[in-house]
């Protein structure tokens, strides 16, 4: 890992290293998850699940089930309200628990509540559901053959004025310029078809809840999320409640990366525990979880690019299909906006989403980058290849600065697309001799992060010390991140700062931690939180010396004195403020809210060295150093962290992972000894480079650092696998036996 | 006046048009106006589109956010992450 040269002179806490505030317990196994918690008299619940991809429920028949031995309550799909599908609601509730329609193998129908674990797994077996089984598609290419059957009866095509069923989830067309004088001015021309497989999130902390309803009615709810707001918003969306009648606690993440935005537990055990009048705890198995949540969609991306001979990219046109799974939704829309990163004069992508019986897809990192980067980055490597360039300079040459547009037009903020590119290009590992047989690639990512609400309340306690408490998840460190900016603002050390992610009712709302926004957004609410509370401690101090408020500077921590009549007066430390704050006011307190806009979207740049074993087609990387623009590197062993997480999930991606279904919808590798991801001994250490290009919208120049580490990882690695045996690979997984294909074809 | 920079399948709402000159003081009054002028393009503006400001990412839903009367708008497809 390369060390970063932080901490700087401008910042005193700010890019320092402290051990994070909620290690300890998580190293000592004391952090509390959510399957980690038991409540007197607490149920165990457990999901009836479709064993069709697609099929209409005729009946479902609990009888027996509710007659069984500690069996206390079952719910159904009819014990929930009827959504309209046109209510934005719909397909979460849909996905949540079926009513007339099963959509993908695994779909919940029904759940059951009993004393333990085994009896709620007898009584869910149970269940008498009648079926019938309707033909499915399980592609991109089956969704939109001719003929084919429609996948989800409710779907109707996104921003359109279709009407009529349709297997189209949405479409989106993006153009500017003219793409055939483009390629008219083009002195090489390159196209591919690219297809992806749908991928899981595998974050290892299965989905868990505990649903606890009191006799007056109100449900109290442990749940692991990515956003403990979200939780409560769509439960009660879900089952038609205000949202007073529900208080969501956020337990620790195991994990998330986007597949802990939505929800599939927490509606149906607020029902059985209303039912049972009893708590009810559901944790998913790890099958279940790679059935029925979200995974990343499946993709196949056609794109043409042209190139002059001078190394300048004069145009692009493709067609980018992404798969949402069962449900509708904006995955190929925003595939084919990540297309970003270099000035493409002339464009026109069409984007389509499909809905297919497989699982309704879900965010993860950078959601739809990583499949159109795979395609990007493969193609330019080949101009690269075909004009005897540079790969990095080809980049540099094209690569978007302020002002350039994006593939939907905006012009982009100021961004650190080149001092990423050329971080990689100055580094060791770029300068190194490429061992014999080995294959060198690189290739880049962007993603544009948001911002969106949050809420920070800061808390002076009468030592001096002090309480940040936010409504942000921490899934990444973001504890830490906010105590370093909370320390900085006051001039406090920042273990004297204990910072707390707090429940539904005792913080202002705020949005799910989703789109690298937490550091950033919510950083920002204790940025203002603080300064609120500098300028009550000046009031303060004013009260404590007897001068005027105006005569009170707060610096480094401490009031100081200006002027006469206390001119050479000791400053005031937080510690005597707040030390004495009972006799000039009462607690020193602040909160703060916002909806924050400016969010600094990151690049980033990989470079791997693999080899290839030609008889059996594995892929071994034997060095690999990521670089990203972070703006400014609040904690930065959590930005590496993230770079590092980012990295192993995209190599995860590029080399191994997929879904395998059977011709009948069935997943056949839905645990984690067939669905392989990688584990340590299958990687080296990550090598970091963090490039800061500060955020101009953030006080301290923060830009989100969790998404974007995933997208170039799949064009680095097939640019390296075609440097080492001069093969192009189109297709993912490039697993062994498909580099092994591409190699006997070769 | 602002420049309304519309995505291409906003313009089957439009007659084809995907930059428009729209009055306006914030995000939602130049929606109402777009609204008024192209039937069935309200909903879609609404509900169904990320905003940016002279190219800084507004907050979904933020419709007060102030327009300059020489922005630059740009409605987008709806972003979010992972």
């Amino acid at each position: 890992m390369t060390a970063t040269e932080k901490p700087s002179a401008k910042y005193k806490y700010i890019g320092t290293r402290p051990v994070r505030h909620d290690g300890l317990d998580k190293v000592i196994g004391k952090a509390r998850f959510a399957a980690d918690l038991d409540l007197t008299g607490q149920l165990r619940g457990v999901m009836v699940r479709s064993p069709h991809a697609h099929a209409k429920i005729l009946s479902i028949d609990t009888s027996t089930a509710e007659a069984m031995p500690g069996v206390k309550a079952v719910v159904t799909g009819a014990d929930f309200p009827v959504i309209d599908p046109t209510d934005s609601t719909h397909d979460e509730a849909i996905n949540n628990i079926a009513r007339d329609e099963v959509l993908y193998n695994g779909h919940t129908v029904a759940a059951v509540a009993a004393t333990t674990i085994a009896e709620a797994r007898a009584a869910a077996a149970a269940v008498k559901v009648e079926y019938e089984v309707l033909p499915a598609v399980l592609s991109i290419d089956e969704s939109l053959a001719d003929g084919a059957p429609i996948a989800n009866s409710t779907n109707r095509t996104l921003f359109t004025r279709d009407t009529e069923p349709s297997n189209i989830a949405s479409v989106g067309p993006f153009q500017r310029g003219d793409v055939e004088a483009g390629f008219a001015a083009a002195d090489v021309v390159v196209e591919r078809t690219f297809t992806t497989k749908a991928v899981h999130q595998g974050y290892i902390e299965p989905h868990a809840c505990v649903a606890d309803v009191g006799q007056d009615g109100k449900a109290t709810i442990w749940a692991s999320s990515q956003g403990h707001f979200a939780v409560r918003s769509k439960t009660a969306a879900i089952l038609g409640w205000g949202t007073d009648k529900i208080k969501v606690t956020p337990a620790e993440i195991g994990g998330g990366f986007g597949g802990k935005t939505t929800i599939y537990l927490e509606p149906i055990a607020v029902l059985l525990s209303q039912k049972a009048a009893r708590p009810v705890k559901i944790v998913m198995t790890r099958e279940e979880v790679l059935r029925a949540t979200g995974p990343a969609p499946a993709s196949k991306i056609h794109i043409k690019m042209g190139a002059t001979n001078e190394g300048e990219l004069t145009t692009i046109q493709g067609t980018l299909h992404y798969s949402n799974g069962s449900a509708k939704g904006y995955a190929a829309l925003t595939g084919a906006m990540s297309i970003a990163s270099y000035r493409f004069p002339n464009l026109d992508l069409m984007a389509i989403g499909t809905v297919d019986n497989t699982p309704k897809s879900a965010a993860y990192r950078a959601p739809s980058a990583p499949q159109a980067a795979f395609a990007i980055e493969t193609l330019i490597d080949e101009i690269a290849n075909e004009l005897d360039m540079d790969p990095i300079d080809l980049r540099l040459k094209n690569a978007v600065v302020e002002g350039d547009p994006t593939a939907m037009g905006a012009p982009h903020p100021k961004i650190g697309f080149v001092e990423t590119l050329q971080a990689i290009k100055d580094s060791e590992h770029y300068n190194s001799p490429v061992p014999d047989g080995v294959g060198r690639g690189f290739g880049t990512g962007f993603w544009f992060n948001i911002g969106e609400q949050s809420s920070a309340t800061v808390n002076l306690n009468e030592d001096g010390t002090a309480t940040v408490i936010t409504g942000s998840p921490d899934i990444g460190g973001s504890r830490a991140s906010m105590a370093l900016m909370a320390a900085e603002e006051l001039g406090l050390d920042v273990h004297s700062i204990t910072p707390i992610v707090a429940d539904t009712e005792s913080v202002g709302f705020t949005d799910i931690t989703e789109g690298s926004r937490a550091t950033f957004a919510t950083g920002m609410a204790v940025v203002n939180a603080c300064r609120e509370l500098i300028e009550q401690m000046t009031q303060r101090a004013a009260v404590m010396r007897g001068v005027d408020v105006d005569q009170v500077a707060w610096i480094d921590g401490a009031a100081i004195i200006e002027g006469p009549p206390s001119e050479g007066a000791e400053p005031l430390t937080i510690k005597e403020i707040t030390g004495a704050a009972k006799m000039t006011g009462g607690p020193l307190t602040a909160t703060a809210s916002l909806n924050a806009a400016g969010a600094g979207p990151s690049f980033a740049a990989h470079l791997a060295d693999v080899k290839v074993d030609e008889e059996t087609g594995e892929v071994t990387i034997l060095r690999y150093t990521a670089a990203q623009d972070a703006g400014t590197a609040i904690h930065p062993s959590y930005v590496e962290g993230q770079m590092q997480g980012g990295s192993a999930q995209g190599i995860g991606w590029a080399l191994n992972e997929e879904y395998i279904y059977s011709g009948d919808g069935v997943m056949q590798n839905a645990g984690f000894l067939d669905y392989r991801m990688p584990v340590a001994s299958d990687l080296p250490m990550i090598e970091t480079i963090i490039v800061e290009v500060p955020n101009p919208s953030h006080p301290y120049g923060v830009r989100g650092v969790g998404e974007t580490g995933i997208v170039p990882p799949i064009g680095t690695l097939a640019n390296a696998i075609a440097a080492a045996t001069g093969v192009r690979m189109s297709e993912l997984p490039m697993s062994p036996p498909n580099v092994l294909k591409a190699l006997n074809e070769k | 006046m602002a420049t309304v920079h519309l995505q291409a399948n906003h313009a089957a709402y439009t007659d084809g048009a995907r930059k428009l000159e729209v009055h306006g003081a914030t995000v939602g009054a130049v929606v109402d106006e777009l609204a008024a002028r192209f039937a069935g393009l309200g909903p879609l503006l609404r509900e169904g589109s990320s905003v940016a400001i002279d190219g800084e990412l507004q907050p979904k839903g933020t419709i007060y956010a102030a327009v300059a009367p020489d922005a630059e708008i740009h409605f987008l497809a709806p972003i979010s992450g992972g």
